[in-house]
């Protein structure tokens, strides 16, 4: 995105009737609406094994054996998986690619829009392909797939053969890490949570290296120190890498091989970086079931019996927002402070850049709300997807779906 | 050494075990023992080993007791005698022919069904002893060659059978096809963002029993239910490392369960018939990451099934009229109390049932429960000899149709039933619904 300044934000209501879609198809799957709120589409049955995609009541020239994974793009238009001949590949705004594969899956975006990532198989081999470009070496098996933001890609790779139940040949180590489709030198027992640096050219994961010992590798280079556990490493700048590690029985922040916080927690993970401010955020469990979230080292007064499921910060990093759930209902925790507006559920909420305003959808017995800071401001809805603020921050985008009319509404916050 | 020894030490020859054996030194044995012993455990292990007055009552309780004409060293303080305790007495110092016995005791010789915590007096936890024995194997590298692989394919790929993930969705996509016979719009809806219910299933379901996939989503178009299947991994409920102590791993298992849960936004996570994947959500797996139930609701089938018949989600057309019997499965039964829930369905859905005694939380172990059966065919014909009372007890019932609502049982009792020639056939739940509803869109007030 980054081009909302070009939206229409003077509109009041807009409306597009979306029932009406199921009197002319056999029938509608679910609904994506593009960032700006001005299309809503989706994927439609126009006969026994046809599929197409339909956006504003158009729908694209081509009908597929099948489709699935339709999505909305951040330059506004819609890319889907479709299926045709035996093969399959990806189409965008109903301009296919031309590489065909055997199965495609996992399908990522960056940011920005610029490039579209998926996971292919082709005659039993493994890869990703990016923007059309299959990488050049294939697997016999692959997992992890991640697509950094400036559109590098790498996965978990087997580097080497094994036979079904063959423990001894695990026991070896099989894998490695491909980045773009070249892998590095070490095999390991295991690798997980790839994690890209902000240039896409720096790779950071977990790894176990025995039955026992559980480390971080930077660009295939292993920590000294061996642990109990590891989680999702993050880089907290181009040369150093924090992870949380389970050491003597507790979680641990560590930086580059060493301590980085002092506390030991029951857990810790989804480590969150404010880069404006260069405050680090984790979700922990202070002890056994009772979470809070801790900024540096020292944690919230919010403690949860349940889950905190995310974390957010504002570009600025004046606003921390915690997703958590709490006796069953799900809420929001806003540097420190719990809204009253408990729900069923509770989708990823919207900050403003500087932090001042907090939006997010909740479902309650059935229904979607809108709410910003702590208050419900649009209701009722059947479907409400991520609401946008406007660039100065005085209005919102609301986008949902309403008996059978899909609304793109400007409110004033 | 009497014939039945040297056949159990035939039959428990396992290249994993015995290459593990090979590998290990007296050093790093009591390590690790003394590490687990006296690192890894707590008050817990303490009162349980010193409470034990030896008084026998749990051995009537364990069917390798009963079906082995109740040969004192299949006494459930037996095998903790023989293992736990002498580790304890010996402080780690024991030999590699003590480890071959003790890893064959932990992994195929108790179901950890824990039927026999109930006749303790003190309600010792024979299975956590036995999962602690376990976890040393694990540590030792000792583990049976076919539960480990389960482990492996666990960790690289969060489902138990190696399932890649294209052949994951392929499968779905396929059994949405094929549900369009019964509903012509019918939809296995991939990644629905806000879904009430994320539906999850073994990997066995995928791979070998893809029918139970298309039969769930039937049930679920039919009762209007809003639903979605994850096409990433997170899918698979199962946790073949809670067996094999591998808790590390368990609990990553179980993380990437709910996670996926979580980022679909959805109320409650419905899973398939299966025993032993439903206590790694509620008890196990969760805990090993300081959650300490389930943070979103589980439910399991047979709790999902009633609610839909009581509601009137689904109904029946005519009731199944074979003679049947129900197996209360351990980690369903003993450890969640569904037992007369599942009755429930049975009486709404068939019209001749019969008990099998004894039932509910005092039922016997099917045999392949514990992560038993995943160890593999080098000890099948061993796991038969195990089950004799189990084939005794159906046997009893007469049944024609034994319905079973947890996957491991249903794979272990139909070995039991080919070897004992029982002539039963065995079924889910999910089956007899499946064959009993009518097949009909549930619209509110109709």
């Amino acid at each position: 995105m980054g081009n909302e300044a070009s939206w229409d934000w003077n509109t009041d209501l807009k409306e597009i009737p979306v029932e009406e879609w199921k009197e002319r198809f056999n029938w509608v799957e679910d609904f994506q609406i593009s960032p700006d709120g001005e299309s809503v589409a989706s994927i439609v049955n126009v006969d026994e094994t046809a599929f197409q995609v339909c956006v504003n009541g158009e729908v694209w020239d081509n009908a597929y054996e099948k489709i699935w994974g339709l999505k909305a793009l951040p330059d506004n238009g819609f890319s889907a998986l479709v299926y045709d001949g035996e093969e399959w590949t990806l189409a965008r705004d109903g301009e296919e690619w031309s590489g065909r594969f055997d199965f495609i899956w996992d399908f990522q975006v960056t940011p920005d829009g610029k490039y579209l990532g998926l996971a292919f198989q082709k005659d039993s081999e493994y890869g990703m392909v990016v923007n059309d470009l299959p990488w050049d070496q294939t697997y016999t098996n692959m997992a992890g797939m991640t697509l950094s933001d400036t559109g590098t890609s790498a996965a978990v790779v087997q580097a080497a053969p094994m036979k079904a139940a063959d423990v001894d040949s695990f026991k070896e180590g099989l894998f490695s890490v491909a980045l773009n489709g070249t892998a590095f030198d070490h095999t390991f027992l295991n690798i997980w949570d790839l994690s890209f640096d902000a240039t896409g050219r720096r790779l950071a994961w977990g790894v176990r290296l025995n039955r026992e010992a559980y480390t971080v590798a930077r660009d295939d280079i292993v920590w000294d120190r061996t642990f109990q556990g590891v989680w999702k490493p993050v880089f907290l700048t181009p040369e150093n890498v924090l992870a949380p590690v389970r050491e003597s029985g507790k979680w641990k922040l560590f930086r580059d091989n060493e301590p980085f916080w002092k506390r030991g927690y029951d857990q810790l993970w989804k480590i969150t970086l404010s880069p404006a401010k260069g405050d680090i955020a984790a979700v922990v469990a202070d002890s056994f079931g009772k979470w809070t979230v801790a900024v540096n080292d020292r944690t919230w007064d919010l403690t949860c019996d349940t889950m905190i499921s995310d974390i957010f910060y504002s570009a600025d990093g004046s606003c921390l927002a915690a997703v958590f759930k709490h006796k069953g209902l799900w809420n929001l925790s806003v540097n420190q402070t719990p809204w009253t507006l408990f729900a069923d559920k509770i989708f990823t909420p919207g900050i403003s850049p500087d932090g001042s305003l907090v939006a997010v959808v909740i479902e309650k017995q059935g229904k979607y709300h809108l709410a910003v800071n702590n208050r419900i401001i649009a209701g009722d809805y059947d479907f409400l997807t991520a609401p946008v603020f406007s660039p100065d921050q005085s209005k919102i985008l609301v986008k949902g779906i309403e008996k059978g009319i899909y609304k793109r509404r400007i409110l004033s916050v | 050494m009497n014939e039945n020894d040297a056949e159990i030490i035939e039959e428990a020859t396992d290249e994993a075990v015995e290459k593990g054996l090979e590998r290990l030194t007296s050093e790093r044995i009591s390590e690790v023992i003394n590490q687990v012993l006296h690192k890894e455990t707590g008050a817990r292990f303490k009162a349980y080993v010193d409470t034990c007055m030896r008084c026998g009552l749990c051995s009537d309780a364990c069917s390798y007791f009963l079906s082995n004409d109740r040969d004192p060293r299949f006494s459930p303080a037996a095998k903790v005698k023989q293992t736990i305790w002498e580790m304890l007495d010996k402080k780690g110092k024991v030999s590699k022919d003590f480890l071959r016995r003790a890893v064959h005791i932990a992994h195929l010789e108790c179901n950890v069904c824990r039927r026999c915590s109930m006749y303790c007096p003190f309600g010792i936890d024979m299975a956590y002893m036995m999962l602690l024995v376990r976890r040393i194997c694990h540590k030792l590298e000792i583990t049976p060659q076919y539960i480990q692989d389960t482990v492996n394919s666990h960790s690289v790929t969060m489902n138990q059978m190696w399932v890649k993930e294209d052949e994951w969705i392929d499968t779905l996509q396929w059994q949405e096809e094929d549900g369009r016979e019964e509903f012509e719009d019918l939809r296995i809806p991939l990644d629905k963002q806000g879904a009430d219910i994320m539906y999850s299933v073994i990997a066995p379901e995928p791979k070998f029993q893809a029918g139970l996939i298309y039969q769930a989503a039937v049930i679920m178009h039919a009762a209007g239910m809003n639903w979605t299947m994850p096409s990433r991994p997170g899918w698979d409920n199962s946790n073949m490392a809670m067996f094999t102590g591998d808790n590390e791993i368990s609990g990553r298992i179980a993380r990437t369960f709910f996670e996926t849960a979580a980022k679909l936004n959805v109320k409650r996570i419905v899973m398939g018939e299966c025993g032993h994947a439903f206590r790694s959500t509620y008890d196990v797996g969760n805990r090993q990451l300081a959650w300490t139930m389930a943070p979103i609701e589980v439910v399991h089938a047979i709790e999902f099934y009633h609610e839909l018949l009581t509601a009137g989600r689904i109904t029946i057309k005519e009731k199944f009229s074979k003679k049947v019997t129900l197996h209360d499965p351990c980690n369903v039964s003993r450890g969640r109390g569904l037992h007369d829930m599942a009755r429930k369905i049975v009486a709404m859905t068939c019209s001749d049932f019969v008990e099998m005694t004894p039932n509910r939380e005092h039922n016997l172990c099917c045999g392949a429960g514990g992560g038993v059966i995943n160890c593999g065919p080098p000890y099948k014909k061993e796991r038969m000899r195990n089950n004799r009372a189990k084939a005794e007890q159906l046997a009893a019932t007469g049944a024609e149709v034994l319905i079973a609502p947890c996957h491991n049982c249903h794979s272990g009792l139909e070995d039991i039933i080919h070897h004992y020639n029982l002539n039963m056939e065995v079924k889910f739940l999910g089956d007899v619904l499946f064959e009993t509803m009518e097949k009909k869109i549930y619209r509110p007030g109709e």
